[in-house]
């Protein structure tokens, strides 16, 4: 059941992340920046942090199934968005350790998971030719942006299910 | 135990890579049809996305009748002062559409490239990657749509059908076109005959399209619109695409290549007409459909 409701709110967020393209004001949207929506990726991370003990990978579960939801509904290249998104679950599940989970530490290790989430898309998509951007403008165009969008939308996320996520976590250890 | 658990990573990390090798393959290459599951996958989240966007849409909707309220009396006094000018142009028009249609009657046989039969449809949602000019529109194979058929708004052509899944589609943006979509157009001049060229990509940095293999005799003038010619066999002739804003000649010297400027808000798009051509049958409702386009 509870894995039913992370599941849930998942696909709302993966839902409008596309919507969000669309229904925004485009001057805000489609200006010079790239900016590339991965709310997804910021529950993911959560549930990397909150949810999952020492010994459990739901949130590499999670970025298997949901990157492949994303690439075949939004992209069509299958496979970019789930290895992604599996690596970053499992790198910030190994970091999540080292920190203590609280507000200013998870921000943190959210910039740094969409940063990697995104270098790594980057070099996948350069690779089969998707993008042919240069480094220097990715970065400035794309990179940045993205980090600061996210991390503006994981502000706005931690409130809302940061306490739901670590009660179910330990509903969870409990069942 | 631990050279297990490290050869167990190892492993994991290999067999990872082979399927993001062979998903990648899998589905870059050109495939003429969606898999079964993608199908699947692509018709379930559009329903969801039906599902939230409709409310949204409305409160987005009301918003911009709100900000059109207000804007209502300035726009009333310039429109009152414009209708009197109209009454003339309705009448031409009309002389205008009497005449066209004998003449079309003429012409009726030879002339049905440009017929098409429009599906309408509503976009649900854009590729949140925007390395992907994608969008997702909610009419599917079940409404006729199939792949590569084009896509246009009122003000011109936007793109073409990518996949078709059974209720929803994804459609290929303009700005998302490289070289292996390419359409076959028309320049047209007036007093001259139509000169022909393809559309071969996007240039992303003005924003502008592509149109490559002019000759080098052909003189363009900014402004000349391009037009689709029909002759790549997939989209219907007459479609909107773009006006010519800079000629320049091409790297190799032996051709012409023109920027063009497409008609359509590339960003803004919310109602699209998915073109299914029809060659052969010729309805008066479908030509006067055609024409309001």
């Amino acid at each position: 059941m509870i894995r039913f409701w992370i599941s849930i709110i998942m696909v709302i967020l993966l839902v409008f992340q596309g919507m969000a393209m669309s229904l925004l004001p485009s001057r805000i949207v489609y200006s010079e920046l790239l900016v590339t929506p991965h709310w997804v990726l910021c529950l993911i991370m959560l549930v990397a942090i909150f949810f999952d003990k020492d010994e459990t990978y739901h949130s590499v579960w999670y970025g298997l199934a949901f990157g492949l939801l994303i690439d075949v509904v939004y992209t069509g290249v299958l496979g970019v968005y789930m290895v992604t998104y599996a690596i970053t679950a499992y790198v910030t599940h190994g970091l999540q350790k080292w920190f203590h989970a609280n507000f200013v530490a998870s921000l943190l290790l959210a910039i740094l998971g969409v940063a990697l989430a995104d270098m790594i898309l980057y070099f996948i998509y350069s690779f089969v030719q998707v993008t042919e951007m240069a480094w220097g403008d990715y970065v400035s165009l794309r990179l940045i942006p993205t980090v600061l969008a996210n991390a503006l939308f994981f502000i706005l996320l931690y409130p809302l299910l940061k306490n739901r996520v670590e009660e179910w976590s330990e509903r969870w250890q409990s069942a | 135990m631990p050279s297990l658990f490290r050869r167990k990573r190892l492993m994991t990390v290999l067999i990872g890579f082979i399927i993001l090798v062979v998903l990648i393959g899998f589905s870059m290459r050109d495939r003429s049809e969606l898999s079964v599951p993608e199908k699947f996958l692509q018709d379930s989240v559009g329903w969801v996305q039906t599902v939230f966007h409709s409310p949204v849409q409305l409160v987005d909707n009301a918003y911009q009748n709100i900000q059109n309220m207000l804007n209502v009396y300035e726009q009333n006094e310039v429109l009152k002062s414009r209708l009197d000018e109209y009454k003339g142009l309705i009448q031409e028009n009309q002389q205008l559409e009497k005449d066209n249609r004998e003449l079309r009657d003429t012409l009726d046989k030879t002339d049905s490239m440009r017929d098409y039969t429009p599906i309408q449809g509503t976009v649900i949602a854009r590729s949140s990657d925007r390395w992907f000019e994608q969008m997702t529109i909610n009419k599917g194979e079940e409404h006729g749509v199939e792949k590569d058929m084009a896509v246009i708004t009122s003000e011109g052509m936007v793109g073409k059908v990518e996949s078709a899944g059974a209720f929803h589609s994804n459609v290929q943006l303009l700005s998302g076109f490289d070289e292996s979509n390419k359409i076959s157009s028309w320049v047209v001049r007036e007093g001259e005959d139509n000169v022909f060229g393809l559309i071969e990509g996007f240039d992303s940095e003005s924003g502008r399209l592509l149109l490559e293999g002019i000759s080098l005799d052909e003189e363009l003038e900014e402004g000349d619109v391009v037009m689709s010619s029909g002759m790549g066999g997939v989209f219907p002739s007459d479609l909107r695409i773009g006006t010519v804003e800079e000629v320049k000649n091409d790297r190799s010297g032996l051709t012409k290549t023109a920027y063009v400027e497409p008609f359509a808000d590339l960003f803004d798009i919310d109602h699209v007409m998915v073109v299914d051509r029809d060659m052969e049958t010729v309805s008066e409702e479908d030509q006067e459909e055609g024409e309001e386009q």
